[in-house]
C-alpha cells in the first residue's frame, strides 16, 4: 500500500476515535464541544511517558486512557445538571482551559543529550517510540485499526445490551429515566469517563503517528468536526460517526478530486444532507429498519 | 526455573526491547521556491546527522496543517537525491498558503520522521515563527 | 489606581465590540432558539469583501463599511436560507451542525480568495489617542462605543416602539402563543436574522478598522468572544448580552494586566465555567427551554 493511502487510512482511523467519543456523549444526551481537549490529554500523556520516561507504548496507551477518563470525569462532575447549549459551552470553556494549559506546559528532560518534552507553544517533538522500536507504518496502522475494531465491537455489544438501552433512555429523556429508577448521574459520569478514555486513546495514537504535537492541534475545530461527523453519520449506530469521518476525509479529501475546495463541497453537502436527514445518515430509524430486516431474513 | 523467574525474565526482555536505542536524531532544512502551478513548490531538502550529510536514505515529504490535523491529506512527495550527498529535491503540492507542518519520512540507513513547520506563500517558504495563540486575531 | 482606571477604560472599550457580537448571537438564539455557529464567519466574509475591494480600488472608509455590512448580510441570508429556514420546526441540533458546515465553507472561501495569513485594513483613525488627564482614550475605541450605544438604542426602539418589535418580543417570550395569535414567525425570523447580520457587519468593520488588519482567524475569534459574552451575561437576554460583553472586556483587561495574555483567556474561560457550574438563575433561565428537536 502506498504511503498516501496509508496516511489517509490512518487519519480516518484516528479521527474515528474522537468522533466515537463525541457520539458516545451524544447518545447519552450530552453535546460536547470539548472532546478535542481529551484527545490532547491522551496525546501529551502518552507522548511524555514514551519519549521522556521510556515507557513502552502499550503501557503509555493505558495510562493515557486513564488520564483522559479522569480529566473528563472531573469536567463532568460540576456540569452534571447542565444540558443543551449550556452544557456545550461549559465543555468548550473547559477544553479551551486545557488547551491553554498545554500552551503553558513546559517540561523537558535530557534524554541522550537532547532535551525532550513539551515546550509550550513550540510544541512537543520527538515522540519517536514507533520508529525506535522498528514498527513500520503499515504495522502501526494495523495496530490502530485493531484498537478501533475492538472499540466498535465493544460499542455494538453495549448497544445491544441493557446498558445501551439505559444510555439511550438517559439520552432521550433523563427525567423519565430517573423516574424509572435509573441513576442518571452515575450513568452520565460513567459515560464521561468512557468518552474521555476513548478520545485520549485516539490522541495517544495520533501523537505517536505524527511524532510531533502542539497545542494548536487540539483547538475547537477538531472538536466541532468530531461532533459534526457523529451527527452527520448518524446516531443510530457506532458505524455512524465512522461513516461521517469516511465521507469527509476518506471520500472527499482522499479522492483529491476537490483539492482546495473540499471544505466548501463538504460543507454544502452536509447542510443539504441535514435538510433531508436531520438526524444523520445512519439514524435510529434506519438502523432499526436494518435490524428488523436482518431479523426477518434469519 | 520456576514461573516467577520466567516471568521476570520475560518482563525484563520486554522492557529492554522497548527502550530507546541511542540515536542521534537527524536534522533537516528546506529551501522552497514556487514551482509554477498554484500552491506547488520545488523544495531542496538538506539532511544531516551529527553534523555530516545523511545519504543512503529515502526521503518523502508530506504535509499537514497544525490547526486542522488529520484533515488535509497532501500526497507525500518522494524526494530525489541530487549530486550533493544529503541533499534531495522534492515537488510539493499543497492545498493553500499558510503554515504547514512538513513531515519528512526518512527510511533506509536511518528510520525517522521529522516534523518541520514552514510558512508558505507565493514567494516560497520560510521557517515558521513561534506560533501565535489560536484564539487571538492579532 | 491609575492603572486600574486605564485598564477599566480599555476593558470597557473592548467590551463594547464584545457586547455587539453577543447581541447578534442573542438575537438569533433568543428568537429562533437556534445557535448560529456561522455568525462570526459571516462577519468575516463581510470584512474580507471589504478588504478585497480596498486592495483593488481606492475607496473611502464609508464605502468599505457599507461593503462589510452588505457582505455580512448576504452571508447571513445564505446561512438563514440553508440552515435555519429548513429546520424551523425541526431539529435545533441539525440547524447548528448545518451552520457549522457553512462556517467551514466561509473559511475556505475566504482563504481561497485572499490566501495570505494577514491583510492590512484601512485604519479607522490615524491620529493620536485623546488624553484626559493621565488617561488615554483611543478614538477608534470611542467610535466603537458610540456605535454600540447607537445600535443598542436603535434595537430598543425597534423592540419597544414598533409592531415588528412586539412580534419579536412575543416570539421570545412564548413562541407557541405568539404563533397562535397570528404572528408570522417565518417573516420575523428572517427579519431578526437580517438585523443580527447587519449588527455583525458593523461590528466587523469596526474591529477590522481598529486593528487595521484581517486574518482568517477572525471568524473563530468573533464566534468565541460572542458566545463567551452571551453566556456570561445570561443566555438569551439582550441587556445581558451587552452587560456580558462589557464584563468580558473588563475581566480580560485586568487579567491581562496582572497575568499576561495567555492567562487572560484562561481566566475568562474559567469564569464562564465556574458560573455555569454554579448555575446562577439568570443562566439557567434558558436551560429548561426545550427547542423542538
Amino acid at each position: 500500500m502506498d504511503d498516501y493511502a496509508l496516511g489517509v487510512l490512518t487519519n480516518i482511523a484516528l479521527f474515528s476515535f474522537i468522533a466515537l467519543s463525541a457520539y458516545l456523549l451524544l447518545i447519552a444526551g450530552e453535546m460536547s464541544f470539548g472532546q478535542q481537549a481529551l484527545f490532547g490529554v491522551g496525546a501529551y500523556a502518552a507522548g511524555m511517558l514514551t519519549a521522556m520516561f521510556d515507557w513502552p507504548l502499550p503501557l503509555a496507551l493505558v495510562a493515557a486512557m486513564l488520564a483522559g477518563a479522569a480529566a473528563q470525569w472531573l469536567i463532568a462532575l460540576p456540569t452534571l445538571r447542565l444540558r443543551g447549549l449550556v452544557f456545550a459551552m461549559a465543555t468548550l470553556a473547559a477544553a479551551e482551559m486545557l488547551r491553554i494549559g498545554f500552551e503553558l506546559l513546559q517540561w523537558q528532560r535530557t534524554v541522550e543529550g537532547e532535551p525532550v518534552g513539551p515546550d509550550g507553544t513550540q510544541g512537543f517533538r520527538g515522540i519517536r517510540w514507533v520508529f525506535e522500536s522498528g514498527v513500520e507504518p503499515a504495522m502501526f496502522l494495523a495496530l490502530i485499526a485493531l484498537l478501533l475494531a475492538a472499540t466498535v465491537v465493544l460499542f455494538v455489544w453495549v448497544e445491544r445490551s441493557k446498558l445501551g438501552a439505559t444510555l439511550r433512555a438517559v439520552g432521550a429523556d433523563d427525567e423519565l429515566a430517573a423516574s424509572l429508577g435509573i441513576d442518571v448521574l452515575r450513568v452520565k459520569l460513567g459515560v464521561a469517563a468512557a468518552a474521555g478514555a476513548l478520545a485520549a486513546l485516539g490522541g495517544a495514537l495520533y501523537a505517536h503517528h505524527n511524532t510531533y504535537i502542539e497545542p494548536r492541534n487540539f483547538d475547537i475545530m477538531l472538536g466541532v468536526h468530531s461532533l459534526a461527523y457523529a451527527l452527520i453519520g448518524g446516531l443510530g449506530t457506532a458505524f455512524g460517526p465512522i461513516l461521517g469521518v469516511l465521507l469527509d476525509i476518506g471520500l472527499l479529501e482522499g479522492s483529491r478530486v476537490f483539492s482546495g475546495y473540499r471544505m466548501i463541497v463538504f460543507g454544502g453537502l452536509v447542510a443539504l444532507l441535514l435538510i433531508v436527514r436531520p438526524r444523520g445518515l445512519l439514524d435510529e430509524r434506519v438502523v432499526h429498519a436494518l435490524r428488523r430486516r436482518t431479523l426477518k431474513s434469519s | 526455573m520456576n514461573n516467577g523467574s520466567k516471568l521476570a525474565i520475560a518482563l525484563v526482555a520486554l522492557l529492554a526491547s522497548s527502550m530507546a536505542h541511542a540515536q542521534r536524531t537527524p536534522q533537516a532544512s528546506l529551501d522552497c521556491k514556487p514551482g509554477g502551478a498554484k500552491f506547488v513548490y520545488d523544495c531542496n531538502v538538506r539532511l544531516t546527522r551529527a553534523g555530516s550529510p545523511l545519504a543512503n536514505v529515502e526521503v518523502s515529504v508530506g504535509a499537514d496543517m497544525p490547526s486542522m490535523p488529520m484533515a488535509h491529506n497532501v500526497k507525500p512527495a518522494k524526494a530525489k537525491p541530487t549530486e550533493v550527498p544529503g541533499e534531495f529535491q522534492a515537488r510539493l503540492e499543497l492545498e493553500m498558503h499558510g503554515e504547514w507542518a512538513l513531515k519528512l519520512r526518512v527510511s533506509g540507513a536511518v528510520n525517522d520522521l521529522l516534523v518541520l513547520r514552514y510558512e508558505f506563500d507565493e514567494k516560497g517558504a520560510r521557517p515558521a515563527q513561534r506560533p501565535t495563540r489560536g484564539a487571538a486575531i492579532r | 489606581m491609575l492603572d486600574l482606571l486605564q485598564n477599566s477604560l480599555d476593558g470597557l472599550m473592548t467590551g463594547a465590540s464584545y457586547a455587539l457580537l453577543a447581541l447578534g448571537f442573542t438575537l438569533v438564539f433568543g428568537v429562533l432558539r437556534r445557535m448560529n455557529l456561522s455568525y462570526g464567519p459571516a462577519i468575516m466574509v463581510g470584512c474580507y469583501a471589504a478588504t478585497w475591494l480596498s486592495l483593488n480600488v481606492a475607496v473611502g472608509l464609508f464605502v468599505l463599511a457599507l461593503v462589510t455590512l452588505a457582505g455580512a448580510i448576504l452571508a447571513g441570508a445564505y446561512v438563514e436560507r440553508l440552515c435555519f429556514a429548513p429546520h424551523r420546526t425541526g431539529s435545533a441540533v441539525a440547524a447548528m451542525v448545518a451552520s457549522f458546515a457553512l462556517w467551514m465553507q466561509f473559511e475556505e472561501a475566504v482563504t481561497l480568495a485572499l490566501p495570505k495569513h494577514l491583510y492590512a485594513f484601512p485604519a479607522l483613525y490615524t491620529g493620536p489617542p485623546i488624553a484626559i488627564g493621565s488617561l488615554t482614550l483611543r478614538v477608534e475605541a470611542l467610535v466603537t462605543l458610540a456605535v454600540a450605544i447607537a445600535i443598542c438604542a436603535g434595537l430598543w426602539a425597534l423592540l419597544y416602539r414598533t409592531r415588528f418589535g412586539i412580534a419579536v418580543r412575543a416570539l421570545i417570550d412564548n413562541p407557541t402563543a405568539a404563533q397562535l395569535a397570528g404572528i408570522g414567525a417565518g417573516r420575523v425570523f428572517v427579519g431578526v436574522f437580517a438585523i443580527a447580520s447587519a449588527i455583525g457587519g458593523a461590528t466587523g468593520f469596526l474591529i477590522a478598522a481598529t486593528n487595521e488588519q484581517v486574518t482568517p482567524m477572525l471568524g473563530m475569534w468573533a464566534t468565541l468572544k460572542g458566545l463567551l459574552a452571551m453566556m456570561l451575561g445570561g443566555l438569551g437576554s439582550l441587556p445581558g448580552a451587552v452587560l456580558g460583553g462589557l464584563a468580558l472586556g473588563l475581566v480580560e483587561a485586568h487579567a491581562q494586566w496582572f497575568f499576561g495574555p495567555q492567562l487572560r483567556d484562561l481566566i475568562a474561560y474559567l469564569l464562564l465555567f465556574v458560573l455555569l457550574a454554579l448555575q446562577p438563575g439568570w443562566i439557567t433561565r434558558w436551560t429548561t427551554t426545550r427547542s423542538a428537536s
